[in-house]
């Protein structure tokens, strides 16, 4: 049963506030007034001094993975949201794995689900260590640089902000095992026409409401058994309305970081994760949702859930 | 969550009266001959943020700030829901 080992992570310490985007994308103050107020969006996370490559290394840094676990990663599996970060021939996932001495794994990207890529890609890690030695692992890199209009800013939605996080995956352990995992991918909302993205709103909340409750009972568990949700950050209010559509209390679900950080990209999960612990929210024997939803070409509505 | 037996009729009429006089504001266009029964989103296309914005300039207009804890997408079905849910979720005056 798929495991994480330890979670990394980097918030840099810079912010950009909401209002600082509206010029470039035409924001009224009502519009304004409407991201602070009920999309709780005040300021994104911001690293303008850093690549992406350093981003993602002072979250593996984080990990302070031994030299033996480092021999043991068999794969790297960078979560990104966008297809195309970087300009051919670059390859940040690859100068990141020279600088740890992971040079021997096998790496490579996974973004088909946007930004619920981070699910997937540890879904997928624990599916191919399943087939690896025992002591194998793998790492899960998320985080992404907010390096143009489209990845700074979703419309009507979000606002999204720069860190990053590492995740050790195990095939199997005694901490946060991967219980289920749900994916419900929508192929009729790629495209960018009105009425797409009217219907995508309208589904929305009941499509990620019905992926968590789906990767609830996969898991042979209810909705009351469920201690905690670690939601991707987009905004409070599609929160709030999945959970009156699934009868989950909002209280529970950990929102913390979305009037700070903004929505981290696939890093949300891990990056809320790592709050979690600290805050002492998850118990041992605790199970927790993780879940996220990804638009771009296409939708995916994603939940996990996990035994802390 | 609202009542809507226990809402006051010429309050929920002063509601409808003020989201119609504020469509074509929020939506930035010409609205004619809204009522309470004129879909938000069906015939004005209005989206969810949108939505949000017409709730903000409400409560400007009203001088009252709404409870929005109990909103969800079903109560922007019509002008008349919409006003139904505003008139029954007014906070108290300070």
């Amino acid at each position: 049963m798929t495991a994480l080992v330890a979670i990394g992570t980097y918030v840099p310490p810079d912010r950009v506030p909401i209002e600082s985007l509206a010029d470039e994308f035409e924001l009224t103050p009502m519009q304004l007034r409407v991201f602070r107020r009920y999309h709780k969006l005040g300021s994104a996370a911001h690293a303008p001094s850093l690549s992406l490559t350093e981003l993602l290394g002072l979250a593996v840094a984080d990990l302070r993975l031994t030299v033996e676990q480092a021999a043991r990663i068999r794969y790297v599996l960078y979560a990104r949201t966008f297809p195309g970060v970087v300009p051919y021939p670059l390859n940040p996932l690859h100068e990141v794995c020279r600088s740890f001495g992971l040079q021997h794994a096998s790496a490579f990207a996974v973004g088909h689900h946007a930004c619920a890529s981070g699910l997937l890609a540890v879904d997928l890690a624990g599916r191919l260590l399943a087939s690896a030695p025992p002591d194998a692992l793998a790492l899960v890199l998320t985080g992404e640089k907010a390096f143009t209009g489209e990845a700074r800013f979703v419309p009507e939605t979000s606002m999204f902000g720069e860190g990053a996080a590492a995740c050790l995956v195990a095939a199997s352990g005694p901490r946060d095992r991967q219980l289920s995992y749900v994916a419900s991918l929508r192929g009729e909302f790629d495209g960018e026409l009105e009425e797409v993205a009217g219907e995508f709103q309208r589904i929305y909340h009941d499509a990620l409401g019905a992926a968590v409750t789906s990767a609830v009972s996969s898991a042979g568990l209810s909705l009351s058994d469920i201690a905690l949700i670690l939601p991707h950050n987009v905004n409070v209010v599609a929160w709030q309305r999945v959970c009156k559509r699934i009868g989950y209390p909002l209280d529970r679900v950990l929102l913390d970081h979305v009037a700070d950080y903004g929505h981290v990209f696939c890093a949300d999960a891990f990056l809320n994760h790592r709050t979690a612990v600290a805050r002492g929210l998850l118990q041992p024997g605790d199970h927790y949702v993780i879940a996220a939803a990804g638009a771009g070409r296409g939708a995916t509505f994603s939940a996990m859930v996990f035994s802390h | 969550m609202s009542d809507t037996t226990t809402i006051d009729p010429d309050l929920r009429q002063q509601v409808v009266d003020t989201i119609c006089e504020l469509l074509p504001r929020v939506l930035k266009r010409e609205v004619s001959g809204a009522s309470e029964t004129t879909t938000l989103m069906d015939d004005l296309g209005m989206s969810s943020t949108t939505g949000l914005e017409l709730v903000l300039e409400l409560e400007d207009k009203l001088e009252r700030e709404i409870s929005v804890e109990d909103m969800g997408r079903d109560n922007f079905e019509t002008v008349g829901s919409l006003a139904d849910y505003v008139a029954g979720n007014l906070l108290p005056e300070e």
